[in-house]
């Protein structure tokens, strides 16, 4: 009985052991691929679609954007301004109407030629259905509709219900997709029109994607390209410098190195969101001291590894709409303790708890920056609790509507701008209902809403006195660091990171290293 | 042998029906998943249409029953956050951890019983004492580290070894297994040494020496069956040990199996992929329990006589 048991239980897990092996481990060549032909690059997570429609999120957006699917123009991250793509050119022909020609000879990955009708559709597809596209919140009002008007192959119109001086930078998040995508359902693999196209994905493994032959612009240089994902920095950094990986996001200062790393403006912003509604942080003396009580050059200097400068605005330079004249508030704990007595003789109860919220992950030493603020606060007799969260329970604290009966809460936030345009952030962060902020003041709606409607120098001039106002008169965010990005780069491989790299690394601008070039 | 079975079925079958339900409760009290799914500036209409549309706008118990309907039918659901069934991305993982469970135990139990023999023959020896060091320091390690330090040693110092990934040659499995390997193996080698102890010095081995047995049939014939039923009850919880926890190794590594699942399932709110991977673990923790019960009883008759309703 004891060897007939024995021998079956052998048997099974010869079977188990033998074909689980074959089905893990069947490449010669690793996950990522082989190295010379194949770009390699490991992502900190999977992905968890390829719907171009949500490319607006950083983890979609960095696979697909102008490497899988295109828009019809996109946006310089040095300069600012709106370069060609599958448009060849557009303007502006009445207060609410704009007009696109389009790029002929594009043909889809599926074979179809990309046409006006195409572009309509995408369009309809992502601003104006009921899909629930984060490009339709993000970049567009949910409610608000386009009128689209074709005219041949590559005639584009499109209509606005109020005149949109930026509809050009809006539609530059939206992807091209063939007129043969699902309407009621997002896909998980599109069919685009970019260098590169699907192969395969292999779910928790890895994404495969192949050149486009047929690409209208000019080929990339790698034949194939393959993402991993690792989710410790530290593997990430090794892949690099074992050269098991060309490219990896996101590294710790600590595991980054001059021979495997390179640092990068990633558009990021650091800040503390205090929440006007609730008392103490209802009072501007409590809102202002906090901004004084805070040493930005130590957390910087130390916690950040210095790879971020203080920040004085939630947009960093190059942003349309950062306001140059803005200094960081000074570390001046002596005032801030000022204030917050000055408002305890008023009555604030400048004693209760106070609870600062944080994001695991959210940038290296996260939790480090957490400890040495509330150290600060304290300091300046204010009752700080931390409470870490992960990114579910974060959104609770972030969006609206907020979480009732939670007291005070200072809720530090990282926000980028990756439009290039300050509307984006104003009307998220700073507009009395804006869905992440907790409140604000009539004035500064009007100005938001008035500064919306600007267009060149003027627009660019409302945006910042907007931003000044905020640090004067609202001081709902306090201010740390605009932050800088490391990125792992392979000395098998040449490419220059830019503000948009981490949400849209374009795979055609990597190419292989010569022999002997310099880094 | 039967009613033993039916027995141990029964009172196996009870826990694993409070882990569906509590993971299917708890998971409801970390919030409406609805933030993570919908565009930031969702208006409250279209939340509401994505709970109503999902369930989560229903009472907990509404939702636990059609949820015990669906899994009666064999339905477990959709993905939120791939739109795969739940089933399927969870029968795409869970091979994956079986086999580095496997192997691990594997390796871990011969390794045991090699080491633990050699060790117990001489008790007190220099082996013993370094077997008994090393056997402890590995039973303590944290495998966070030892994985870290696996990467960084053998993976970038050394380039022996591939740093993470499935796919390649054997190279890429030993990381993992050495990682998920040493904790199982250090408790192993104590509790052979220590029941092998026990046994050579029992009355029964020194009937065996006195009847003029060889040394190896002593070792390994009489004592080593008798310490055998010990090691095989530790054995068993430490493999249900691996296959739930296999985490760590998991996410350092990049091996797409079901402890990455629930982590990143926990992670995003993905309740209908969650519930289904602890299903899945929860009735291979029930099947791997019923078996060592019946290997266990298989070894001693004492045990069939006392196993509880």
């Amino acid at each position: 009985m004891l060897s007939s048991v024995r021998s079956r239980v052998l048997a099974v897990a010869a079977v188990v052991l033998c074909g689980s092996s074959c089905t893990v481990a069947n490449s010669p060549s690793g996950d990522a691929g082989d190295a010379g032909s194949t770009l390699r690059v490991v992502l900190a997570q999977e992905p968890p679609t390829l719907e171009p429609c949500e490319a607006s999120l950083t983890s979609t957006g960095v696979v697909v954007r102008s490497n899988i699917s295109e828009p019809l123009l996109e946006r310089d991250p040095g300069s600012g301004d709106l370069r060609p793509l599958l448009a060849t050119a557009w303007r502006q022909t009445a207060p609410t109407t704009w007009t696109f020609d389009l790029r002929a000879g594009v043909i889809f990955h599926n074979g179809q030629p990309f046409t006006a009708q195409d572009a309509a559709f995408s369009i309809d597809r992502a601003v104006n259905s009921d899909l629930q596209c984060n490009v339709d919140g993000y970049v567009f009002d949910d409610d608000e509709k386009l009128g689209l008007e074709v005219s041949g192959d590559t005639g584009l119109t499109v209509h606005t219900v109020k005149p949109d001086p930026i509809l050009p930078l809006r539609l530059s998040f939206v992807e091209m997709v063939p007129r043969t995508t699902s309407t009621t359902a997002k896909v998980r693999e599109p069919v685009g029109t970019g260098p590169y196209a699907i192969e395969s994905w292999e779910t928790g493994v890895s994404i495969t994607l192949r050149r486009n032959e047929n690409y209208w612009g000019e080929p990339p240089a790698f034949p194939t390209a393959r993402y991993v994902w690792r989710s410790e920095p530290s593997v990430r950094a090794a892949m690099i410098t074992r050269g098991e990986a060309d490219l990896a996001t996101t590294l710790n200062p600590e595991d980054a190195t001059e021979e495997n790393s390179v640092a990068y403006p990633n558009n990021e912003t650091t800040a503390l969101r205090l929440d006007g509604r609730e008392a103490p942080l209802d009072d501007i003396r409590v809102r202002k001291a906090i901004g004084m009580a805070v040493d930005r050059e130590g957390i910087v200097g130390t916690l950040l590894a210095g790879l971020a400068e203080p920040a004085a605005q939630l947009i960093p330079d190059g942003v349309v709409g950062f306001n140059p004249t803005l200094k960081a508030a000074a570390y001046d704990p002596e005032a801030a303790r000022a204030l917050i007595r000055e408002a305890a003789a008023d009555g604030v109860p400048v004693e209760k708890k106070i609870t600062l919220v944080a994001r695991n992950t959210q940038f290296p030493r996260v939790a480090e920056t957490a400890e040495a603020l509330q150290y600060e606060l304290a300091q300046v007799g204010l009752n700080v609790q931390i409470q870490m969260a992960d990114t579910a329970a974060h959104l609770e604290y972030q969006l609206r509507p907020f979480p009732a009966d939670v007291g005070p809460v200072a809720l530090l936030i990282m926000h980028g701008n990756q439009a290039g345009d300050a509307a984006f952030t104003t009307s998220q962060y700073l507009r009395s209902n804006g869905p992440q902020s907790t409140f604000g003041t009539p004035e500064l709606d009007a100005r938001i809403a008035e500064a919306g409607g600007l267009a060149g120098p003027v627009r660019q001039d409302a945006f910042a006195a907007i931003f000044a106002d905020q640090n004067e008169s609202v001081a709902q965010y306090v201010h740390l660091a605009h932050m800088r990005g490391l990125l792992g780069i392979a000395k098998s491989v040449r490419y220059q990171p830019d503000s948009a790299t981490g949400d849209e690394m374009r795979l055609a601008a990597v190419r292989p290293a010569s022999a002997g070039e310099a880094r | 042998m039967l009613t033993f079975l039916r027995k141990r079925v029964v009172s196996s079958a009870i826990p694993l029906v409070f882990v569906v339900l509590g993971v299917f409760c708890l998971a409801r009290l970390t919030g409406n998943p609805v933030n993570l799914y919908l565009p930031l500036s969702a208006t409250a209409e279209q939340r509401a249409a994505f709970s109503a549309e999902h369930g989560f706008d229903q009472p907990i118990l509404v939702q636990l029953w059609d949820y015990l309907g669906q899994v009666v039918q064999l339905d477990f659901g959709t993905s939120l956050r791939t739109d795969q069934p739940a089933a399927e991305m969870v029968l795409t993982a869970f091979p994956a951890t079986l086999q580095l469970a496997a192997v691990t135990m594997l390796i871990a139990a011969a390794g045991a019983v090699l080491i633990g023999c050699l060790a117990a023959y001489r008790p007190n020896s220099l082996a013993d004492r370094i077997s008994s060091f090393l056997s402890m320091t590995a039973a303590s390690i944290p495998d966070f580290w030892f994985a870290i330090m696996g990467v960084l040693v053998f993976g970038v110092s050394l380039e022996w070894l591939p740093t993470s990934g499935v796919s390649g040659g054997p190279e890429v499995w030993v990381l993992p297994i050495a990682t998920l390997l040493i904790r199982p193996f250090g408790v192993l080698v104590q509790v052979v040494r220590g029941a092998m102890v026990a046994a050579l010095s029992a009355p029964y081995t020194k009937v065996a020496r006195s009847k003029g047995a060889s040394e190896k049939r002593v070792v390994f014939g009489h004592a080593l069956r008798n310490a055998t039923t010990p090691a095989l009850t530790v054995a068993g919880d430490l493999t249900i040990g691996l296959v739930n926890g296999a985490v760590v190794v998991e996410t350092i590594f990049g091996w797409p199996g079901i402890g990455k699942l629930m982590i990143d399932s926990i992670l995003q709110r993905d309740f209908a992929v969650l519930q289904a991977a602890v299903l899945l673990t929860a009735v291979t923790i029930f099947l791997l329990n019923i078996l060592i019960d019946l290997c266990y009883a298989l070894l001693d008759a004492r045990v069939r006589q006392v196993v509880p309703a």
